[in-house]
């Protein structure tokens, strides 16, 4: 299995490079390009780093729900009203000194991600509605709201373009690079992924819900409350999604508006799966792919195939990642 | 007929016959090869040994479709209904094992003449899934009789009917046998056996034990059949003494559809006392056993002084998490301990000691406790979860069928150590479908029929 591990970033190469064939674009060429833009200067480092960030948080709620066996699909709907929540906080409180705004922000967003995803946690558990089914359907319900929030109730005074009131420089994380735009909002992934990790792999809690993930029946047995544990994780997971929506918030966007997210809640379910659900791992996995978005930017020289390299190259690796690891159970199970 | 599954020999030499114009009913208990009979009728399982002939014609079924095809139908213990369709979709649904045409039209037809001969009323428009669970057996027994078949098998076919609808089965199967087919009826209820058959065959491990008329056999008789010759220490129910641990007075427990699964049961339980729960498997054991435990809901009253440990029947599902490791399997009893963890985080070299602790203290053998439970072998895995239930020196002690699956070694190794425990001081409530192992161990034995509680296994079963 440790051998299996090792093979993944030359896998996760070798899908790039056919990729990239796949789509006619010139391979010499075009991953010095990538490499250009994701890693080579100072400027594609940090490129990376930003990219990274959502995606590594949104990884850090699907590893939570997923553990607890809650397949929650619904990270960029649990984003996105996070920072609804959190923009009508802005606005709310737009009086109140910074240092108070910054973490009254943040922390509104991750409450509003639990709570939305705590709407498809009570449908689970009073009305045994799958999981997977509601989280999709609220990511719509979101998306819309935001829609409407910035053309009503937030918009910015007498600006006739759909966005809410950008927040105050000094409300925004602190800029660590002013040549990049790289904030201090980075700094909170390390912190979220060792905390998840020491969560799931070393306290009573994390026990439980690992259990209600791996045996829902024995944790029954155990005279768990394995419903309540099921919503928690889901929850929890919202909180991590609805804390990528905020860092984006008070970080690279300062501003909320249609496409504030790209799709941060859906790319960033299979970073988690090749992280193999693991906290730690999906520090690399998100890093590898924040890297690819970071150099996709490069290649948009070679038409819209360009940017569509990076979301066709994660479905095939997710796809490839999937069946090799069920192929390495498997045998394992078969020398057992 | 000889069937075997690996080491296990299912059936064993079993002669039935079935006639026209005969209700036969097969009884046995669970793992007796009931089920086993019933998939070589069907047409699902190849028996290894041994022929089906009707008159000098060998049958040979290489599927399902064979046997409806030769006239044997069978009504499923469980519903093979599509919930979503109607009546008359699931009738031409069904008619279609025997051709590969939909004819809606013409199964309908052939559906309301076999209702109205039955003196049912079934409107064959109504959606499945709103229909009462005694409406949907009609349905399947219509399905059945669909194909003019001339043995009809019915499998339990009173799990989850009310009294009304078991009389009027049994109305029905009568009428099916003045029809002149041939009726089997597969059940464990000792009671419908008699009240309807005209034959009875008793399996016991495979083997028929007896196929005698129905008439004149007594219900006390037939018990003795289905669980074998009583082993001679068993104890008859006698006062507890000492303090009191498990007062449990007008327990009842309820099913999915709200039929009563455990009935208004009293007993008491002191320390230093096992009392065995016996009987037919699949009258209520398991949901008492989970309700005395703690995790099933339950109307009446139930106090327990002290801690309660459970050892679940089933290990695999109930026990443990076969993809985690040794460790973490251990901590599922384990993470209540408070000394193992601080403020919530756990402490890894105490969770360590505590777990090769156990390992060595009861003999789990493996090489290292990071390994996932799966690779133990069944035994290893029983010692694995009575030896994390037991460390806690628990007061009340819920054991299912604890020694099911082991071999002699480690089921001595397991009753060992419930009699520790009960020399501790425990109070253990032991739920066993194996006589001898009630007779090893309890104090004293109560017998369950139907969900109630009877003192007498032979004389009060009716």
């Amino acid at each position: 299995m440790k051998a299996f591990w090792l093979l993944v970033p030359v896998g996760l190469i070798l899908i790039l490079a056919i990729t990239i064939v796949a789509f006619g674009m010139p391979f010499g060429e075009s991953m010095q390009l990538l490499f250009e833009g994701s890693l080579a200067d100072k400027f594609g480092m940090h490129r990376t780093l930003l990219k990274a960030t959502p995606l590594i948080m949104v990884a850090l709620g699907t590893i939570v729900a997923w553990r607890a066996g809650m397949f929650n699909i619904g990270g960029e709907g649990q984003l996105i009203f996070g920072v609804c929540c959190g923009g009508a906080a802005a606005a709310l409180g737009a009086s109140l000194p910074a240092v108070v705004q910054t973490p009254t922000i943040l922390i509104v967003c991750a409450v509003g991600g639990a709570a939305y995803a705590g709407i498809a946690g009570w449908l689970y558990a009073a009305r045994g509605v799958n999981v997977v089914i509601s989280t999709i359907l609220l990511n719509f319900v979101a998306i819309h709201l935001l829609s409407y929030l910035v053309r009503g109730p937030l918009q910015a005074s007498g600006g006739a373009i759909p966005q809410s009131e950008p927040l105050e420089k000094s409300v925004r994380f602190a800029i660590l690079d002013g040549q990049t735009a790289l904030h201090a909002g980075i700094l909170i992934v390390p912190i979220a992924a060792t905390a998840v990790w020491l969560w799931l792999s070393m306290t009573r809690s994390g026990f439980k819900l690992r259990l209600v993930g791996k045996n829902p029946f024995a944790a029954r047995a155990a005279r768990l409350p394995v419903a309540k544990i099921q919503v928690v994780s889901l929850m929890v997971s919202g909180a991590l999604c609805g804390l990528a929506g905020g860092i984006e918030y008070l970080g690279s966007n300062g501003i909320l508006f249609d496409d504030f997210s790209p799709g941060w809640g859906f790319l960033g379910i299979p970073v988690a799966l090749l992280a193999g659900l693991s906290p730690l791992g999906a520090i690399a996995s998100g890093l590898f792919f924040g890297a690819l978005f970071a150099g996709s930017k490069n290649l948009e020289a070679f038409g819209d195939a360009g940017s569509a390299l990076v979301f066709a190259m994660q479905g095939a690796a997710v796809l490839a990642f999937v069946a090799l690891s069920r192929l390495a159970v498997s045998q394992k199970e078969a020398e057992a | 007929m000889t069937k075997r599954f690996s080491a296990t020999t299912a059936l064993d030499c079993v002669d039935i016959s079935f006639y026209p114009g005969e209700i036969h009913a097969i009884l046995g208990e669970n793992g007796a090869g009931k089920s086993t009979l019933v998939g070589i009728l069907s047409g699902n399982i190849a028996p290894d040994e041994g022929t089906l002939t009707e008159g000098d014609r060998v049958l040979e079924f290489r599927d399902p479709r064979d046997a409806r095809r030769h006239g044997i139908d069978i009504v499923q213990q469980h519903f093979m209904l599509v919930p979503a369709f109607t009546v008359a979709d699931n009738l031409a649904l069904a008619s279609l094992k025997t051709t590969p045409f939909l004819n809606a039209k013409a199964s309908a037809q052939e559906a309301r003449v076999i209702a109205e001969s039955l003196g049912w009323q079934v409107n064959l428009d109504s959606v499945t899934a709103d229909l009462s669970v005694g409406t949907m057996q009609r349905v399947e027994i219509i399905k059945a009789l669909a194909g003019g078949g001339r043995v009809v098998l019915f499998d339990e076919p009173t799990a989850t009917l009310s009294p009304d609808e078991v009389e009027d089965l049994f109305r029905v199967m009568r009428k099916l046998r003045e029809e002149g087919r041939a009726i089997a009826l597969i059940t464990h209820k000792l009671d419908e056996a008699l009240a309807v058959a005209d034959r009875v065959t008793v399996l016991r491990k495979g083997k028929v034990v007896v196929t005698a008329p129905a008439q004149g056999i007594s219900p006390s008789q037939l018990a003795q059949w289905m669980v074998g010759e009583l082993p001679s220490d068993l104890k008859k129910t006698a006062v507890p003494k000492g303090n009191k641990v498990a007062t449990i007075s007008g327990l009842t427990v309820f099913g999915d559809r709200g039929e009563k699964l455990v009935d208004d049961v009293a007993f008491e339980i002191s320390e230093g006392e096992i009392v065995g729960f016996g009987g037919v498997a699949g009258n209520g054991q398991v949901p008492l056993a989970e309700a005395l435990a703690g995790f099933r809901d339950y109307a009446g009253q139930r106090e327990i002084i002290g801690n309660v440990a459970y050892i679940p029947e089933d290990r695999q599902r109930d026990g443990l998490a076969l993809s985690m490791s040794i460790s973490d399997n251990l901590l599922i009893e384990g993470h209540r301990k408070r000394s193992l963890s601080f403020f919530g985080l756990f402490i890894p070299q105490r969770v360590r000691a505590w777990c090769e602790a156990i390992v060595a203290k009861y003999a789990v053998q493996t090489t290292s406790i990071d390994a996932p439970a799966s690779s133990l072998s069944g035994g290893n895995q029983q010692k694995l979860v009575v030896g994390r239930t037991l460390d806690g020196d628990p007061k009340f002690i819920v054991a299912v069928n604890p020694t099911r699956g082991l071999d002699v070694r480690a089921e001595n190794y397991v009753h060992k150590q419930l009699l520790d425990a009960k020399a501790k001081g425990a109070a253990i409530a032991l739920f066993s479908t194996d006589l001898d192992e009630l007779a090893a161990l309890a104090d004293r034995v109560f017998y369950m029929n139907s969900g109630k509680l009877t003192s007498d296994l032979l004389g009060e079963i009716r």
